[in-house]
């Protein structure tokens, strides 16, 4: 370990090229937030989103870290991704109860399994080479078996239904990967304090993944800031998003409302951790608490909470409610629309907690409260008809939510306006879909297709190649009360080995997406915010169009009887075997010794003893001429037969011992 | 053939025409008149034949594909490269200048020297220094000249004479001194080594040895012996050019940290123990624009080196370090030191960019947390280690590095990031402190010398040898060319080690599994590693060291790969026991009918022809 005395001479080379890396070092920047929310139906959503981005830089090719993750810059570079979304999910996001119509629901709200699409900056034709390529360190970095996307029966290239990347996009789903820890540990990873420290140490492994929601996503964009794309930054949003049930901590008290009352809550309690700090790289950390809109409106017509009071002062001991923690700030959210109420923003900076004084946010509701949340225009879900293992059909089936004066579609209903759908639906190639047979049900009647339908594109399966894809637009009445679309589908065979270990279970059609273009969710917060906007914040002021995702189907497809092959292989060559025996035999046969040994039937002896001299006479070659031969060729051929069977069974069991 | 007009040649005797009286007794029973018929006979064996000419062509059906791969070739290759080592040409030379020109002329006997020297080298070699693999001590050309102005006795044909004499020395400064010689072109394009041997020198006490960065060393002395001098010029070029002036047994030449294709990835890694005491950060794009782009230019034959950083936090060692009064820190020994690396915390990534079988050398800057600030490794001898940083063969190096005061500076509201760079401010800027100055300047000096430790080359500058010590000169490409040569050829030679064995591994895995597909694509890597290898040897014997060390780079890439091939990794053999358990149904009960009345049929044969003949010998004997 001797420190070599050389080196000193480039010194100068430093003197004189210090001026700029002291800013451009910083750029590369971090940010924590999480959200919670009580939902109407006594659950708590949690929300973590975590923000790092990278600057352009200006060198060729990005070697050198600070924050950002280096797996994911070396991957972006590698395969160039423009745009890239994966989410690990468990359970389903319950539309009805949890919301359909804000941008958690739309953005957060993801098909059970593993999602992934992925925008490259490639030329078309290296598009599926990059893609098999990505899968393969996608599922390299988060432990999962994300590699099935690879063979291209599993992914499908949407052209405009799922969103608009002219020809570079594609989007595979796997709807049965199981997630756990494993997939939770790599992700956690990418983020600089991991879960050491700051808003994410509350991610207690138990209480997550008991929760009856689980959506771990990982977004990323790439920004060109040149014309060639090549020097790009990259902001890389990491969201978790849990629906946790919190049990109510005042059980033992016997009031009556109790049971109405929601259930109080504090962070320590749904997740067992409190938040000792924030995470020193993180440029902010902040916690919020969102009461939304459809619960601000309840609060409002409860005479103790007054309008006015929640724009000042936002925060009262003396309110339906009541925060362990004195909020920060509280935003209020502009609503320009109809001057309904708007949903409320408590923000908490986690800074200035530490070890000896940590955060948990508690919320104690103190009389009942009844909220809904609002509904996306149409309600969706699909499932199977038919029975039996031939065939079958797909209907998705699209209802109007309960709709109240407040919602869009019944207020422009009365102008017959007109709602789009968007349907996009993947379909693997053993489902064999006949698109031919798409049928349309508007309010319960059978109507014409093509009336409603202002765009399809259907992509055929191809067998083992591709899967097929149906985009579709429609356009229904602003007044319809239900949908209802029908395809019906013959089952296919697979090749014995493409079934899964467990084929008995059945096969998994993903989800379909649902998206109503003409419905943007975005939340509008007062504009002199802008300054000290969180990603998060600002990831709400986004207009998204909201996007649903129906249930994933199960069908049962025939599955073999696995030793199948090795049965027909062996009865067919036994079957040959004995023709083919029984053949050379006729051919040597002579027929005048047969008739000497008719004609010489005459001592009779016992069936077995005559098979006894048959048998030897044969083991010793016909050396000497069979005694007798009571009847005519059946017992010959018995006799034959139950030599042939034996040797078999001989050798049978010979092989299995020495071999088995 | 007779059986073919007997209609009923099985007909059983007693069916026979009656015998002529005049006949001798018939016994039916182990006699017959007519000869025994052979057309079942015929069609058993037509059968029986016809089965086994059928079974190459069941074996030609269900034959897998195999590309033939040239096992000649390989076992060629490698018995040479087992009978007959590496032959690198090695020219020295040694050039005898008389510092003053005008002084008195030199009395050396040329010859003899010459003979001391090579006698000197042999034994040196003899004893394993500079034998090694890549060496070049028996392939050796020794020139000495003597450079007396007039140029008489000049032998080399290497070195043009006056040459040195036109380049004015001053031996006070080593630097200029290798810069002149250099110029003066003693090299001859990179492929002679010379030692200068300047008598009489001025300005220097007893003798002065130094070793420049190019292909070149000179002694400066003033009087001496013939023998010593021949001693040091038989060290300088053994130990120094032939061997790289390595010391023994630090790292043997075998654990090369170069990936299989050749290429190595440099990932630097600054760990934060805890970022709640202090944060660190460097501007690595600098360190790798400046110091390490030279570096990697020169390893370029050996080596196609990447270069990735990244800053981690959070990352507590593994150890735990106690606490030493006397040293004024917290100290960890040297027996702890295989537990230091935290492989569950410092999450040092392999890298996406490097491909495969790329070697990955992880270089870690480890910032301790407050609680163990001063944090130095202790040597066996209970010495501070001077650099606080180990190497780990073939993994890479880690450096402890302390920062200035250990008091953690949590008192102001933002913890401050600071920023490790060259120039040494601190990310706020006010205090420009000269002890920071050398900061990333001495990360990156133990970033080499680790570098260089892991190639088996000394990290430090002077070299002891046997009569006195030689100061080695450090070239600002962190390789000298000398080494670089040495470099080059122990990688020629590991590499082709390395290529024909695997070929050899090869080879014997495809032949002891018959059944193993073997892609076309194999044959072909396997054909082109071979041409490689084959080359790398040829311009290995030329003395071109730098194309040989990429052909033999090629080589052992090529060679990896075709072992590598996911189509032999894959599941793809067809085992036999699966095409026993797929023909086994058919075959064995039909090959039991087609065997038996083969036996059968012949046993029959034999036993009528043998009744046949009884019959006729009687008949003779009657007649």
């Amino acid at each position: 370990m001797e420190l070599p005395s050389r080196w000193v001479f480039l010194l100068f080379l430093f003197l004189s090229s210090t001026k700029a890396f002291g800013s451009e070092v910083d750029k590369e920047e971090f940010q924590e937030e999480l959200l919670l929310k009580p939902l109407p139906d006594r659950k708590v959503l949690a929300h973590f989103h975590f923000e790092t981005r990278a600057p352009p830089c200006n060198s060729n090719g990005r070697h050198h870290h600070h924050l950002f993750p280096k797996s994911i810059s070396q991957m972006v570079e590698k395969f160039r991704v423009k745009e890239m979304e994966l989410s690990f999910t468990q359970g389903r996001w319950n539309y009805e109860r949890w919301g359909g119509f804000d941008t958690m629901s739309s953005n957060n709200a993801k098909p059970p399994g593993v999602e992934l699409w992925a925008v490259f900056d490639v030329p078309k034709e290296q598009v599926d080479a990059s893609w098999k390529n990505l899968t393969h360190t996608l599922s390299g970095i988060f432990c999962a078996s994300i590699n099935f996307l690879e063979s291209s029966s599993m992914y499908s290239a949407p052209d405009w239904s799922f969103r608009q990347a002219s020809g570079s996009l594609r989007y595979g789903m796997l709807p049965r990967e199981a997630v756990c820890t494993e997939n939770l540990t790599p992700w956690l990873k990418l983020l600089p304090c991991r879960d050491k420290a700051g808003i994410s140490s509350l991610m207690d492994r138990p209480s997550i993944y008991t929760s009856l929601y689980y959506s771990q996503r990982l977004h990323l964009t790439s920004i060109a800031s040149d014309l060639e794309g090549l020097n790009s930054g990259i902001a890389l949003e990491q969201t978790l998003t849990v629906v946790l049930h919190p049990s109510s901590q005042r059980t033992g008290l016997t009031h009556f409302s109790q049971s109405y009352l929601q259930p109080s809550w504090s962070l320590s309690s749904i997740f067992g951790r409190k938040v000792n700090g924030r995470c020193v790289l993180a440029k902010s950390s902040k916690v919020y608490l969102q009461l939304e809109r459809g619960l601000v409106s309840q609060l409002k017509k409860s005479e103790n909470y007054g309008a006015d009071y929640i724009a000042s002062e936002g925060y009262d001991g003396e309110a339906n409610f009541e925060l362990s923690v004195n909020p920060d700030r509280v935003i209020k959210e502009e609503n320009s629309r109809n001057g309904i109420s708007s949903s409320l923003l408590y923000e908490f900076s986690v800074d200035k907690y530490s070890n000896s004084k940590p955060f948990d946010l508690g919320l104690t509701w103190k009389f009942p409260v009844i909220w809904s949340c609002q509904q996306a225009p149409l309600h969706a879900s699909r499932f199977l008809m038919g029975s039996g293992n031939e065939r079958g059909a797909i209907a998705i089936l699209l209802k109007s939510t309960d709709l109240n004066d407040s919602s869009p579609v019944a207020n422009s209903a009365m102008d017959g306006c007109e709602l789009r759908v968007n349907i996009f639906q993947v379909v693997p190639w053993y489902i064999r879909v006949y698109y031919h047979s798409l049928q349309l049900f508007v309010d319960d009647q059978l109507k014409a297709v093509g009336a409603f339908v202002e765009k399809i594109h259907v992509m055929p399966s191809k067998d083992k190649i591709s899967p097929g894809m149906m985009e579709m637009v429609l356009k229904l009445p602003c007044g319809v009360k239900s949908a209802a679309l029908t395809l019906d589908f013959d089952k296919g065979f697979l090749h014995i080995d493409e079934y899964p270990p467990d084929a008995n279970q059945g096969f998994d059609i993903p989800s379909a997406a649902i998206g109503f273009p003409d419905f943007h969710t975005s939340m509008l917060f007062p504009s002199n915010e802008s300054e000290r906007k969180s990603p998060m914040l600002s990831k709400f002021q986004e207009s998204s169009p909201v996007l649903l995702y129906t249930e994933v189907l199960l069908v049962p497809l025939t599955t073999p009887d696995f030793s199948m092959p090795y049965n027909v292989i062996t009865i067919t060559c036994t079957v040959f075997a004995l023709y083919f025996g029984s053949l050379l035999n006729v051919l040597r046969q002579r027929v005048g010794e047969k008739e000497k040994l008719k004609s010489k039937a005459a001592a009779k002896t016992g069936r077995l003893s005559d098979l006894l001299s048959r048998l030897s006479a044969k083991l010793r070659g016909r050396s000497q001429e069979p005694m007798q031969s009571p009847s005519e060729s059946s017992p010959l051929i018995n006799s034959k037969l139950a030599l042939k069977v034996l040797l078999m069974a001989a050798l049978a069991v010979a092989w299995q011992y020495y071999f088995g | 053939m007779a059986e073919e007009i007997s209609e009923s040649p099985n007909d059983p005797p007693p069916e026979t025409p009656p015998s002529p009286p005049s006949e001798p007794e018939f016994d039916s029973k182990t006699m017959r008149k007519t000869k025994p018929g052979l057309k079942r006979l015929f069609l058993t064996f037509t059968v029986l034949v016809s089965f086994l000419l059928g079974f190459p062509f069941l074996f030609k059906s269900v034959e897998i594909y195999r590309s033939p791969l040239p096992f000649h070739d390989i076992d060629i290759l490698s018995n040479d490269v087992v009978s007959n080592p590496f032959l690198f040409p090695c020219h020295f030379q040694a050039i005898f200048v008389p510092s003053d020109p005008k002084s008195s002329s030199i009395d050396v006997n040329l010859d003899e020297l010459e003979l001391s020297i090579r006698s000197k080298i042999t034994k040196l070699a003899s004893k394993g220094i500079g034998s090694q693999c890549g060496a070049c001590t028996n392939n050796f050309t020794l020139s000495l000249t003597l450079d007396h102005g007039d140029c008489t006795q000049s032998l080399s044909k290497f070195y043009k004479c006056g040459s040195i004499r036109a380049v004015g020395l001053d031996f006070s400064d080593d630097e200029s001194v290798d810069e002149a010689l250099e110029s003066a072109g003693l090299d001859f394009g990179g492929k002679v080594y010379s030692v200068v041997v300047v008598v009489n020198g001025k300005g220097v006490e007893g003798v002065k040895v130094v070793v420049g960065k190019y292909r070149h060393a000179w002694i400066v002395g003033r009087e001496w012996e013939v023998e010593e001098v021949a001693e040091r010029l038989a060290e300088i070029f053994v130990k120094v050019f032939v061997n790289g002036g390595r010391e023994e047994g630090l790292i043997h030449g075998e654990f090369m940290p170069v990936g299989a294709d050749g290429r190595i990835v440099l990932s630097f890694n600054l760990l934060n123990a805890d970022p709640r005491d202090w944060i660190y950060d460097w501007d690595f794009q600098k360190i790798d624009e400046t110091l390490l782009a030279p570096m990697i230019d020169a390893l370029g034959p050996i080596a196609n080196i990447s270069v990735e950083s990244q800053v981690l936090y959070y990352t507590p060692k593994f150890t735990f370090s106690s606490w030493d009064e006397k040293l004024g820190g917290y100290t960890l020994s040297t027996k702890d030191l295989p537990f230091f690396v935290n492989s569950n915390e410092w999450h040092l990534d392999t890298s996406i960019a490097a491909g495969g079988r790329s070697k990955i050398l992880q270089f870690v800057v480890y910032v301790p947390s407050a609680k163990e600030c001063p944090l130095l490794l202790q040597l066996p001898n209970g010495e501070i280690s001077k650099t606080n940083a180990f190497i780990s063969p073939m993994w890479g190096g880690v450096m402890v590095w302390n920062p200035q005061s250990c008091s953690r500076d949590s008192d102001s509201e933002l913890l401050v990031r600071h920023i490790m760079s060259p120039r040494g401010s601190w990310q706020s800027g006010q205090h420009l402190s000269s002890k920071f100055l050398l900061d990333l300047q001495k990360v990156s000096e133990v970033f080499a010398g680790q570098f260089r430790q892991l190639f088996g080359l000394k990290s430090g500058s002077l070299h002891v040898g046997a009569v006195d010590t030689y100061s080695l000169l450090a070239s600002e490409k962190g390789f000298t060319e000398w080494e670089l040569d040495f470099l080059s050829r122990q990688h020629t030679c590991f590499n082709i080690h390395s290529s024909t064995t695997t070929l050899g591994s090869l080879s014997k895995l495809v032949q002891s599994l018959p059944r193993m597909i073997i892609m076309d694509e194999i044959g072909k890597q396997v054909k082109f590693s071979l041409e490689a290898a084959n080359l790398a040897r040829s311009n290995a014997s030329l003395g071109f060291y730098g194309a040989s060390a990429v052909s033999s780079r090629q080589a052992r890439s090529l060679a990896e790969d075709a072992f590598f091939h996911p189509s032999i990794m894959s599941v793809s053999y067809y085992s036999f026991e699966h095409c026993f358990a797929v023909y086994s149904p058919f075959f064995l009960p039909v090959s039991m009918h087609v065997l038996l009345a083969a036996l059968r049929e012949w046993r029959r044969y034999k036993q009528e022809k043998a009744k046949y003949l009884l019959w006729k010998a009687k008949e003779k004997v009657a007649s």
